[in-house]
């Protein structure tokens, strides 16, 4: 394990020297004079589009919010769960100082499992543990080109586990980010970050970037958690190359590694000679190294098709376990218009994911090594009906090694009336796909003092007759363009949740072994709950003037669980409590002066049942100031209105904390 | 630690190279490429004799209403010569002192309003450049469209030659001809 970390320090230093040395010998390329360009030649320049991006998305059949680079730098957010929660549906709760919860529309925990994230068409949904480790996912926000969060099923496109939503994270192209840039913050969080990047060209086509990053997130203090311990420190490295193989061929190769180094505060069973529960700190590692190939041709007539492969290593440690595991990932895809009509993607899919844990004593997986595929091919048509009217009809079809052949279909149907107005309205069905954890998983998770001084141990076991948790998902919205100032998107949705993933309880026993006379209280999962949610979710942006914009949205969620007869599960029925029932915040905008500005966020969550966490209001601010084309300072304040607030209960172990005010200030240099 | 370290080191190294006055890295906007477009456009296209009273007189760029450019294409235009002759760029709020204009911009953002504005220019010597969609079909001459990440050409040789203008066959065999429905 040490040897492993080692090789990925050795690669860190590696990749930090040759964006060293390039940026030595690089030959600066000379400021491109666009006017001396020739026709032909601007023809050719890739450009920046926001037009054509809004243009697309208006006419999507489907719940979409995408974070832009203005909302990313305005934002004066220092990671992606905080940028994420400006998307009305998303719910974002910090639980300690490192460690986030992210679901979209209910079921919200530290492994959230109904969300899959996709960073540049690369899943970081964690096979093992069903969830994502956001602490693990970080890009430089300043590489980010933008954010796209889908309310709702995508598993039509993008398979099992998009089932209440996708986070598509997507970094800036090589050419989008020569120069060099020079991040550095710090915080009253005890927080401090830097970045250093340089990209450049290579040959006559190609444009690469390579940065080297560091960031800190400091311990809590002690007024918000016992014994606090949640710190982290994140080491990064990484690359990204797009070649221009032709006119019609685009390559692009990228990777990082990247270390996690911290802690976290847990209450849960302990193991000694008589195992006990307590609170306690432990260390927390992830490390996490990845490559990608994406390449993409497009024929002469407009149809293209694009090849991906990735590969993604990773290991994380903590004292319930080890967990190490390799992916590969390989995507064909093709669009093509079929005649004048149909507008047609389909594409095939392979992966690969080699899982090996290493036990801890309170929790084993069995078996402890497995390796499982997932393969599969969607395709889906959209098709012109009339000049106004589109219907997208697909699925996807997959098969996992848990449950076999899976069909995710969905309908869409999209009328735009005019060019400023669309309503659409949509059907689909998704799945969750059952990981190692709900087939494998041994855990202790408690202890209990029983009478005449005998203890119980609760253990905890997978179910090897593994079900997929399905979602019917039904959906209507309207988006406009009122004038050129406002702006409206709304959303309605009902949800029809089957096969919950319950912890029912099986008959207690009396052992001796290991060493100790003890009952065990077993529970064993099974799926045997439904659920049923609906909603709505609003946004609009209002350019009061040219120097002002706000942005106010709204979250509504009604969601109600519901435990078939023949479940013991006395717990799953509270599942709603862990989300909000409703929420707003309203962004404010202002540019001061041409290079001044000020930034509000205003946001009610309101309480959870589980705990009585109460509702909450948060204030953030930022001011930015721009010096000359090269310099950016800003300051941002957070959580202004109190000292501190909680925003999560106390499960998973994790012990929340209350997320304090804190202060932020960061120096951007770019040359 | 060593990553620190070699990090402080990067920082030094850049810090000394900041002395060689690297290249500023942005990427093209959308709005530098169509405004390279515009300056690019004065050399492929004869206004009629008498648009300019003297030899040296400016090419005049004019954007009505909002200004998607920013100072890029001022920045862009400035000290460059076509012939003889500089260019100028003017503001303006709307069309009524649009006759000292050679080539007239109307962005995106005077959607409303494009029919009206180009209804007043109609016949003059002005080359109209636009990027909405039914710019064209409007009757203006020139229209940007994205394409993908590019920026093609729209154009309308019918509306040029009732402003009397010559549109150089170089700009037109790069365009997509659009031809005025009877």
């Amino acid at each position: 394990m040490s040897e492993w970390r080692l090789w990925l320090r050795v690669g860190v230093i590696l990749v930090l020297s040759v964006g060293l040395a390039t940026l030595g010998s690089a030959q600066t390329p000379a400021p491109p004079d666009l006017t001396q360009f020739s026709l032909e030649d601007l023809m050719n320049v890739e450009v920046t589009s926001v037009s054509k991006k809004q243009q697309k998305i208006a006419k999507t059949g489907a719940a979409i919010f995408v974070i832009t680079q203005e909302d990313i730098r305005r934002s004066g957010a220092t990671n992606i769960p905080d940028l994420l929660r400006m998307v009305p549906g998303v719910d974002v709760a910090r639980i300690d100082h490192s460690t986030w919860a992210v679901s979209i529309r209910g079921f919200n925990g530290v492994y959230a499992n109904k969300v899959l994230v996709l960073i540049d068409g690369r899943s970081v949904y964690h096979p093992a543990y069903s969830g994502v480790l956001w602490y693990a996912q970080d890009v430089p926000l300043e590489d980010l080109e933008r954010i796209e969060v889908i309310r709702g099923p995508g598993g039509t496109v993008w398979g099992a586990n998009a089932m209440n939503g996708v986070i598509n994270i997507i970094t800036k192209s090589a050419q989008e980010t020569r120069g060099g840039l020079i991040v550095g913050g710090g915080g009253s969080d005890a927080q401090a970050e830097g970045l250093i990047q340089y990209g450049g060209t290579a040959g006559q086509n190609g444009d690469y970037r390579v940065y080297g990053r560091y960031s800190n997130l400091g311990k809590s203090d002690a007024a918000t958690l016992a014994q606090p311990a949640d710190s982290k420190r994140l080491e990064e490295a990484g690359f990204r190359s797009d070649w221009n193989l032709s006119p019609r061929d685009l390559l692009t190769v990228q990777g990082e590694i990247r270390l996690v180094d911290g802690g976290q505060t847990v209450t849960g069973a302990i193991a000694q000679a008589v195992p006990a529960v307590g609170t306690f700190s432990e260390p927390v590692a992830d490390d996490d190294g990845n490559l990608l190939a994406r390449w993409t041709h497009t024929f002469v007539n407009g149809s293209d098709i694009s090849l991906q492969a990735y590969f993604d290593q990773s290991h994380a440690s903590a004292s319930v376990g080890d967990d190490w595991s390799s992916i590969g990932d390989l995507d064909f895809q093709n669009h093509l218009s079929a005649g004048s009509r149909n507008d047609v993607v389909w594409g095939l899919s392979y992966r690969v994911n080699a899982n090996r844990f290493g036990s801890s004593d309170v929790v084993t997986l069995n078996p402890l090594r497995r390796t499982d595929s997932l393969y599969g091919t969607f395709v889906q048509d959209e098709i012109t009906l009339t000049k106004a009217l589109s219907l997208t009809l697909g699925s996807k079809f997959e098969h996992n090694d848990y449950t076999g052949f899976e069909i995710e279909p969905s309908a869409q149907l999209v009328w735009t009336p005019s060019a400023r107005h669309t309503i659409w309205a949509s059907a689909a069905k998704a799945i969750r796909q059952p990981s190692n954890i709900d087939e494998g998983l041994q855990a202790v998770s408690s202890v209990v003092a029983l009478p005449q001084g005998l203890i119980g141990l609760v253990t905890l076991s997978g179910n090897p007759n593994t079900k997929v948790e399905q979602l019917h998902d039904y959906e209507a919205g309207y988006r406009a363009q009122l004038n050129r100032r406002l702006s409206l998107d709304v959303t309605g949705f009902v949800s029809f949740y089957q096969n919950l993933e319950t912890l029912e309880p099986e008959a207690p026993y009396f052992a001796i072994a290991p060493g100790f006379p003890h009952y065990v209280i077993p529970f064993i999962y099974d799926y045997k709950a439904h659920a049923f949610s609906y909603g709505a979710e609003a946004f609009a942006n209002w350019n009061v003037t040219d120097r002002w914009r706000i942005s106010p949205s709204l979250t509504m969620l009604d969601l109600s669980v519901t435990r078939d007869p023949s479940s013991q599960d006395s717990t799953i029925e509270q599942l709603p409590g862990y989300s909000p029932r409703r929420s707003f915040q309203v962004r404010s905008f202002i540019n001061l002066r041409r290079s001044l500005e000020w930034d509000q966020t205003i946001g009610y969550t309101g309480p959870l049942a589980v705990e009585n966490i109460p509702g909450y209001v948060r204030l953030d601010t930022r001011v930015g100031w721009r010096l000359g084309e090269f310099w950016e300072f800003s300051v941002v304040g957070q959580n202004l209105l109190a000292p501190r607030h909680a925003e999560f209960p106390n499960i998973d172990f994790v012990d929340h904390m209350q997320d304090q005010r804190s202060a932020f200030g960061k120096i951007t240099w770019r040359f | 630690m060593n990553l620190t370290l070699s990090l402080i080191l990067f920082l030094g190294t850049a810090l000394q190279l900041r002395a060689q006055a690297l290249a500023p890295g942005s990427p093209f906007d959308e709005y530098q490429v169509k405004a390279a477009f515009l300056y690019n456009f004065a050399k492929f296209v004869e206004w009629p004799l008498g648009t300019f009273a003297n030899s040296s007189d400016p090419i005049v760029i004019c954007i009505v209403g909002q200004n998607p450019f920013g100072s890029t294409l001022e920045d862009m235009v400035q000290g460059k010569k076509i012939g003889d002759r500089f260019f100028a760029v003017r503001r303006l709020p709307d069309t009524q002192q649009a006759g000292k204009c050679q080539i007239l911009f109307i962005g995106a953002g005077e959607w409303k309003r494009t029919r009206a504005l180009l209804d007043s220019v109609k016949g003059a010597a002005i080359l109209t450049v636009g990027e909405t969609d039914d710019f064209t079909a409007l009757g203006g001459v020139v229209s940007f469209k994205l394409d993908g990440p590019r920026v093609r050409l729209q154009i309308a040789p019918e509306a040029g030659e009732r402003g009397r203008l010559r549109i150089s066959s170089k700009l037109l065999s790069l365009a997509e001809i659009v031809k005025r429905q009877p």
